[in-house]
């Protein structure tokens, strides 16, 4: 078992496509760093110029005319119709900064979380490409058949053929994701704020990265079995396309209800350890109007991770099911 | 039981169609092949071959019979035998991206087989600088022989080859032919599917005959082809009608095709030249007429007493 793996790691290696599929994704991660590198940019020195002229003028007036503001404020607070808030917050003329004016600064903090998820999208879409297209060939050109006169053990040569997509999968997260993790937080130590970049905030990156290697694996050990039940890597990639266009965005849209058995949101809930989605609450009012509200809903990590599990287990059950008894010819 | 390397009893195997209409590829076949030689594996198109030997290397399921490898029951005890069995179904299947080389080495890693034994098979099928280059750029020949080199890989003692002439030239075909023969002559069993009577009987020690998938019959090739111990001969004379009556008195059945005298029965050439000079009628040309398979076919059904296009046709062996 351990041999097959080794051979079909090999086999992984050396095809010319999932070579192609890791550059592939390689690039893209380095046009993210570059968009994050042009997102950060301050501002040229005309529009940084004009920026701090706005700032003198809003700083002089402050200087001369604060505590007139502070004290008519005051006095006229009992008038103001309630609600209202205290007095205190409501006539707090603070003294202006220079960074209240011009582009805001990009914090990693806020910004990695973002490019953690949508790397993750990008990793578990390749995965899949390259597992179906790895599994697909040997259907499509017979080979399989080749490969089961050597090894007839057909549950060594499923386990195998999807552990080595799955193991093979690894490095890729780890380069990539270290790539975007340190690209960003230079750039962004250069160009924005890295302040409160904690050890906690680290740790948490590596475990959202951890979470995103297991489910990316996952996603090429699918790609592999949807093409050994449909004999094609077209038709596997097809019939995923159909599903995410179809059941994830249309029908996930219309009933927004539905969102939490649908895979994208289980996916975040699983890769950010819970997530939020927005569902409509319409009602009539006593007055008779129809009245909708945007309702936050959150769904748990767990969720995601049962959801998750279990539809690949059940994926791969079948998977298994199918080939130990399929006739190959 | 284990002198014969391979022996099936009541296979079956009904394929499904997509239209849902059932195909019987292989009724009630029983085959026997002993250890050692070349055993040729004989039938017309669609008669079960290729569907009996995936059945034998756990490709596809049997619906019903017992087979066995070197004695063990298969596919239950398929994995304990398989390092000792090398086939090639139909046409050779490998990754078409690879090279050659690169394909054997997959194999022989999967199988835990010397790096070395690549080399080495490479040579032997004299594929050696070729093993460079990718699979999709070979010949048919060079696939073919990639697959032979495959099969070698494990250093079997039982080569399955289905069909293995199909699609190559006379000097390709002679080159599977001695590689088959030094195969049986180094004490290897190897058994040769086709539908090309002449093609196996210059190789093959045995032969089993199937039609429909049920055997028909099966022994040395000397007795299964010469099976009635008559011959048929074609000749030219100039007297056709003499000839005629003379031979038909003598209790041989004659028939005109084209400028020819078909004689069928006669136990050698040589009485049907004697009994017509005795008449002095001269045979100007004589061919003694091989039997094809398509005449021991139509022969050996024809003893069942049953039509060869009858899905019924009964085993005799
Ligand atoms: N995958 C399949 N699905 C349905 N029917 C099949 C399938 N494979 C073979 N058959 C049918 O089973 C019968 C036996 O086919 P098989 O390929 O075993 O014959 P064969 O003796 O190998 O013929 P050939 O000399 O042409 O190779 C044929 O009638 C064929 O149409
Ligand atoms: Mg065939």
């Amino acid at each position: 078992m351990i041999r097959l793996t080794g051979v079909e790691l090999r086999r992984l290696v050396a095809r010319r496509l999932v070579m192609l599929g890791v550059a592939a994704v390689l690039g893209v991660t380095v046009l993210m760093l570059a968009a994050a590198w042009w997102n950060s940019r301050p501002l040229s020195a005309e529009d940084q110029q004009q920026a701090k002229a706005q700032f003198e003028t809003a700083h002089a007036d402050w200087v001369k005319n604060h505590e007139k503001y502070d004290k008519e404020c005051r006095d006229s607070y009992a008038s103001q119709p309630d609600p209202k808030p205290p007095v205190e917050e409501m006539c707090n003329y603070t003294e202006p900064t220079l960074d209240q004016w011009g582009k805001p600064q990009t914090v990693f903090t806020e910004v990695m979380p973002e490019l953690l998820q949508g790397s993750s999208y990008l990793l578990a879409f390749a995965a899949f490409l390259i597992g179906a297209s790895f599994v697909g060939a040997e259907f499509s050109s017979g080979s399989i058949g080749n490969w089961l006169t050597f090894e007839p053990r057909r549950m060594r040569v499923y386990a195998s053929k999807l552990a080595a997509v799955a193991i093979g999968m690894v490095p890729v997260v780890v380069v990539t994701l270290a790539i975007l993790l340190a690209g960003t937080y230079l750039i962004v130590a250069e160009l924005g704020v890295t302040a409160g970049t904690t050890g906690k905030v680290w740790g948490n990156l590596l475990e959202t990265s951890g979470r995103a290697m297991v489910v990316v694996a996952v996603a090429g050990a699918v790609g592999g079995v949807l093409a050994l039940l449909l004999r094609h890597t077209a038709a596997a990639i097809g019939v995923i396309m159909g599903y995410v266009v179809l059941v994830e965005a249309v029908f996930g849209s219309i009933l927004a209800q539905v969102q939490p058995w649908l895979v994208r949101l289980n996916f975040d809930a699983w890769l950010k350890h819970g997530t939020t989605y927005y569902v409509q609450n319409c009602k009539s009012t006593p007055e008779g109007y129809y009245n909708c509200e945007s309702i936050e809903k959150s769904l748990s990590f767990e969720h995601g991770a049962w959801y998750l599990g279990i539809g690949t287990v059940l994926l791969l059950a079948l998977g298994a099911f199918v080939f130990q008894r399929r006739d190959v010819t | 039981m284990t002198d014969l390397a391979i022996s099936t009893r009541g296979l079956r195997k009904t394929y499904r169609t997509r239209r849902g209409k059932r195909v019987v590829a292989v009724q009630g076949l029983d085959l026997d092949v002993p250890v050692g030689g070349v055993h040729g594996f004989l039938g017309p198109n669609g008669s079960g071959k290729t569907t009996s030997i995936r059945m034998l290397l756990g490709l596809i399921r049997a619906d019903a019979g017992a087979m066995a490898l070197f004695g063990r029951p298969v596919p239950e005890h398929l994995p304990e035998v398989v390092s000792r069995v090398g086939a090639i179904v139909e046409s050779p299947k490998f990754f078409p991206a690879f090279t050659g080389r690169k394909n054997l080495e997959l194999l022989a890693d999967a199988i835990g087989a010397p790096r070395r034994r690549v080399g080495e098979v490479l040579e032997e099928t004299s594929l050696g600088e070729r093993g460079k280059d990718r699979f999709k750029t070979y010949s048919l020949g060079m696939k073919q022989r990639l697959a032979i080199a495959a099969t070698l890989l494990k250093e079997p003692d039982l080569l399955i080859f289905d069909e293995p002439t199909n699609g190559l030239d006379p000097a390709g075909i002679r080159e599977i032919r001695e590689t088959m023969r030094s195969l049986g002559e180094q004490g290897r069993t190897v058994l040769v599917s086709s539908h090309i009577l002449a093609e196996v009987e210059q190789v093959a020690d045995t032969v089993s005959i199937i039609g429909h998938g049920r055997l028909l019959a099966s022994g040395p090739v000397s007795e299964v082809i010469g099976g009635t111990g008559k011959t048929t001969v074609k000749l030219v004379i100039d007297d056709r009608e003499a000839a005629t009556s003379v031979l038909t008195a003598a209790g041989l059945t004659v028939r005109a095709e084209g400028n020819y005298l078909v004689v069928d029965g006669a136990p050698d050439p040589a009485d049907i030249t004697r009994r017509l000079a005795q008449r002095e009628l001269y045979v100007a040309e004589l061919v003694p007429v091989r039997a094809d398979l398509e005449s021991v076919f139509l022969e050996l059904t024809a003893d069942e007493g049953l039509a060869a296009g009858d899905g019924t046709i009964g085993g005799q062996r």
